[in-house]
């Protein structure tokens, strides 16, 4: 019989008083509770992990030094989504393990998993298309690396002359209209024509081939499909199981799917990908859940961030968008203001900025393909997972809602 | 305002380069806007491409102080900005739209020794000529391979194709890559000029960015043409079946066309302009091209590979299956380089997804055959739905001619037979009558022997050892079920116990005699009766089997009348006791096996 342990006051407390009164079934039951029990305390550890590394904010440079350990990666850095990938599998791979390992299939197939079980796995399937518009995103931010890296190229060469300050000028510009104007219709250009044309033979012909667009890249899916919708859709159905069913399976497949929303909405607000207006900040999770309090905050914190962002035509919330963002403005505005020859404190700003510019490339060069092949691994597991579930149902051979 | 001559340095070079630079800047010049130089006088496009490898030269000097150094810089930028126009603009001007038609038909051949190619080939016949103009020369070409066959002989292939006026100018005949020359060589020439001075000065970057995203327009342009889908994942769980058949049978078609036509070229093209000029820039154009492009090809194949598994899926998923396994040494040749590995890692992962949802289709199929929990027989022993379904192939015009050289699949089909048989077994013994236990055997199996007889890739699968073996099997059911029910009836026609010695009448007992012919009249009556709504499906079955009792029955009663009918008219009614003749028996046999009640009067010869 297991101990009623106290973590942290009343961490537990909840489920200790629900498991005393439980403690006349059988064996079976017990463990199922304790596994259950360990799978919330585990995604609540999990995320408090997260929670805490991302407050561990911006420190100035001394900071850093003295704090050595603490988690250099900035709140929704490459590496921090990526560290939200690792929570994801381990979370996902417990949860598997819960629901399907060494239990009678037809537990699954009762109610209300009868009910959730479906609604899951259609979850499910729109994570993966998340998965793929994100990855395809990532192209969109590589391409803004890929700009940002000919400017770094164009200003750290000294002395600064036209050349070069209009080199950086043209990239910078492409950037701009890059992170801010994908999401509109008619296709940004990915390179600018340097001056206007008009009535040329390559206009003309433009025209013939009908609406040429040259966007620097293409989504793989119809115009219509939108990552905010499904999120919402995903969202929709999302209920904490409420009396009975909450002593049961349907808790473990509720705060799976929640981890599994919250990963999609994160990364879709994250990463700049095809449509994300109207993007929701609601999560459907009851905050005096014990388990959820850390995801909550990181909710909260990522909603107040996109809100305050979403007016100016979001180039997604990736740390690393955002100070290239930020620094693309004020080096533009040099650009802008340039005139030769510059002003030596001026060159200094400059510099400071350009490294900064430099060290954002750097991390994006380094972290991008990794987080792709992060993101590809996750979807791997969920086609598995999903493909398990499958299996399971069907050799039980009754499903009351119908799967897709 | 021109510069003083300064003396003694390469000015005067420098300044007349610097001049032609300068007259081409569009920011600055009307003119320069309005006209590109490589639309242009040939003279001029020397000229300026002299210009420019002048100022990169004095970029290079050693001699120059920092004011001219920063001339030099912007003098620079200056034309590395016009070079990189030029370069989009020679590229815009060279998007072609391929001929879809002629492809199609060119590559309809090269999966020579698949069934699939000649519905292929007809298939886009009926569908893609809706939507385009026919061109004879492509319907002669690929009505001349449907004419060809499956066959063989990719000579007379490459005849088909040489004859045939297609877009396809240049191609390698190894493997069955064709590259088709997307850009004309003298512009090719051109665009390696430009691309060698933009990399030398250091602008890498902006030359594969306008290279890519034109490039990948023209792409997309094909991709539209040739139908390839947008749908997302979600979407393809939600078709039906029907609707997406069609869509893998077109993507198949398509990305044959992408992998070995579409990127192939692309791949070349890049090779062409950029091979030689630094490191694998070639490389990265091309990924910069084509990976977004492939990423959405794939992607629908590998939707197909995670949907639900169900059996009327199994031969789409394995033609599916098939295509990529073809494909995928070109997919091997075409993505060869690091940056690709992302690519040619997913085809092998749809691939072995393919793999795995046949088997798993196959193996649930299996599944549902052993387990298939009815319970109540079907009536009158016929023909199980089970039967027919596993029998059956599932589609009327399946092909088995592609599943050649997959053993494991023929094993498997056997299996699958085998685990029917037992099934079957344990179905039969749910009927309380074992005539009819036998009886159900006996329909069922022949009816699987038939099927694989009437299907020769099916019996070349199961191979005759097999059939001779599920032949044995039948006719013994049969044989179970004669003794199951005949061995009795005839038991009243024997000749011990009735004939008694001593006594006053040695001879016959009268009494034993009667109760007899009782017996025996009640019994074929019942079994007559019973068994006239039993069905045997088969026709010839069914006639086998009723001669083979007619065999045992008549002569059996004729000579047991023939004996002693004597006895019985001599006594007292002898119409209770002998109520057939030897052709009533015989009409009435023809009544078994035929599934229809007969009345209960029987059918009496007056006598």
């Amino acid at each position: 019989m297991p101990a009623t342990t106290e973590y942290q006051g009343s961490f537990l407390g909840r489920i200790s008083i629900r498991r005393n009164q439980v403690m006349n079934m059988d064996g079976n039951h017990d463990q199922e509770l304790e596994d259950i029990e360990l799978f919330q305390r585990h995604i609540s550890d999990r995320f408090a992990d997260l929670l805490s590394s991302s407050q561990q904010q911006q420190p100035s440079s001394s900071e850093e030094a003295s704090t050595p350990a603490a988690a250099v990666d900035p709140f929704l850095s490459i590496n921090w989504l990526r560290k939200l990938l690792d929570v994801f599998l381990c979370c996902e791979a417990e949860f598997k393990a819960l629901l399907i390992m060494g239990r009678d299939p037809s537990q699954i197939s009762k109610p209300p998993l009868d009910r959730l079980i479906p609604e899951m796995l259609d979850r499910a399937v729109k994570a993966l298309d998340i998965c793929n518009a994100v990855t395809n995103g990532i192209e969109t931010v590589r391409h803004c690396q890929n700009l940002a890296e000919i400017a770094v190229t164009a200003l750290e060469q000294k002395p600064f002359g036209d050349g070069q300050v209009n080199r950086a000028k043209k990239a910078l510009s492409s950037l701009m209209m890059e992170m801010t104007g994908e999401d509109k219709e008619g296709g940004s250009y990915a390179r600018t024509w340097s001056f206007g044309r008009r009535g040329s033979a390559a206009a003309a012909s433009t025209k013939d081939r009908g609406h040429l667009h040259l966007r620097s890249h293409t989504w793989s899916v119809s115009n219509n499909w939108s990552a905010a919708k499904q999120i919402q859709a995903m969202t929709a159905n999302l209920q904490a199981p409420r009396g009975n069913d909450a002593s049961g399976l349907a808790s473990p497949v509720f705060i799976m799917s929640t981890v599994v929303v919250f990963l999609t909405w994160t990364m879709v607000a994250a990463i700049p990908c095809q449509e994300r207006n109207g993007l929701a900040t609601h999560f459907p999770v009851p905050k005096q859940l014990v388990w959820a309090q850390s995801m909550i905050a990181l909710h909260e914190k990522i909603g107040e961030e996109w809100k305050k962002k979403e007016k100016k035509g979001s180039v997604g919330l990736l740390d690393e968008m955002q100070r290239l963002e930020k620094s693309a403005h004020s080096l533009i505005e040099f650009a802008d203001n340039f005139q030769f020859p510059a002003e030596e404190e001026r060159v200094e700003e400059v510099a400071a900025q350009v490294a900064e510019v430099a060290d954002t490339c750097r991390k994006m060069a380094e972290g991008l393909v990794p987080l792709q092949l992060q993101i590809r691994e996750v979807f791997h597991r969920i086609v598995r997972s999903r493909t398990e579930i499958l299996d399971v149902l069907e050799s039980t051979g009754k499903v009351s809602a119908p799967i897709v | 305002m021109e510069p003083p001559e300064r003396y003694g340095r390469e000015t005067t070079g420098f300044e007349t380069a610097e001049k032609i630079i300068l007259r081409w800047d569009s920011t600055v010049s009307e003119e320069a806007r309005e006209k590109m130089i490589f639309e242009g006088d040939r003279c001029e496009v020397d000229r300026y491409l002299q210009a420019v490898d002048e100022i990169q030269r004095s970029m290079s000097s050693t001699t120059i102080s920092n004011d001219d150094q920063t001339k030099v810089n912007s003098a620079i930028q200056i034309a590395m900005a016009r070079l990189e126009d030029e370069f989009r603009n020679i590229l815009l001007v060279h998007i072609h739209a391929f001929d879809i038609d002629s492809l199609l038909a060119d590559l309809g051949s090269s999966s020579c020794s698949r069934t699939n190619s000649r519905r292929e080939s007809s298939d886009f016949l009926e569908e893609d000529h809706l939507d385009q103009e026919e061109t004879p020369t492509s319907t002669a070409a690929s009505a001349a391979l449907v004419r060809d066959g499956g066959g063989s002989g990719s000579g007379d292939v490459l005849k088909h194709i040489e004859s045939s006026t297609s877009a396809v100018s240049s191609y390698r005949s190894t493997s069955s890559i064709r590259e088709v020359d997307l850009i004309p060589e003298e512009t090719i020439e051109d665009l390696r000029s430009i691309a060698e001075r933009m990399i030398a000065a250091g602008y890498l970057r902006e030359c594969i960015q306008v290279y890519g995203s034109v490039r990948k327009s023209a792409v997309d342009l094909n991709f539209k043409r040739l139908k390839v889908e947008k749908l997302s994942i979600g979407d393809i769980q939600r078709l039906e079946w029907d609707a997406l058949e069609t869509k893998i049978r077109r993507w198949i078609r398509a990305a044959k066309v992408c992998v070995r036509i579409l990127f192939a070229s692309e791949k070349r093209l890049c090779e062409q302009i950029f091979d030689g000029v630094g490191t694998a820039i070639d490389d990265a154009c091309f990924m910069e091209t084509v990976k977004g492009p492939a990423i959405q090809l794939f992607n629908f194949a590998e939707a197909i590979s995670i949907s639900r598994r169900s059996p009327e899926k199994l031969f789409k998923i394995l033609d599916l299956h098939d295509a990529l396994v073809e494909l995928l040494p070109d997919i091997e040749v075409v993505f060869d380089s690091k940056s690709s590995d992302s690519i040619r890692v997913q085809a092998a992962e749809i691939l072995s997804r393919l793999a795995e949802a046949a088997r798993g289709i196959l193996s649930e199929f299996e599944n549902a055959v052993l387990r298939e929990p009815s319970r109540v027989p079907v009536p009158g022993g016929t023909i199980h739905p089970l039967t027919r379904y596993s029998s059956d192939p599932s589609t009327p015009d399946m092909d088995f001619s592609d599943l050649e050289g997959k053993t494991p699949l023929e094993l498997h089909l056997i299996w699958i037979i085998v685990i029917l048989q037992f099934n079957l077994e344990g179905k039969s013994k749910h009927y309380k009558d074992t005539s009819l236990e036998h009886l159900f055997m006996m329909n069922n199996v022949h009816y699987i022997v038939q099927k694989v007889k009437g299907s020769p890739e099916l019996r070349e699968m199961i191979g005759d050892d097999y059939l001779k073996k599920m032949t044995g099997k039948f006719r013994q059911a049969a044989t179970s079920y004669q003794r199951a029910t005949w061995v009795k009836v005839l038991y009243c026609l024997r000749d011990e116990g009735l004939h008694v010695s001593g006594g006053f009448s040695s001879g016959v007992s009268k009494s034993a005699l009667r109760e007899r012919f009782k017996s025996f009249n009640a019994m074929f009556e019942e079994v007559h009766r019973t068994q006239a709504t039993w069905l045997i499906p088969d026709s010839q079955l069914r006639e086998e089997l009723r001669i083979s009792i007619s065999e045992k029955l008549i002569p059996a009663y004729r000579s047991f009348l023939g004996r002693f009918r004597s006895h019985i008219e001599s006594g007292k009614h002898p119409e209770n006791y002998i109520k057939y003749s030897v052709e009533d028996l015989e009409i009435s046999v023809l009544d078994f096996f035929e599934g229809y009640p007969v009345s209960q009067h029987l059918r009496r010869r007056s006598q």
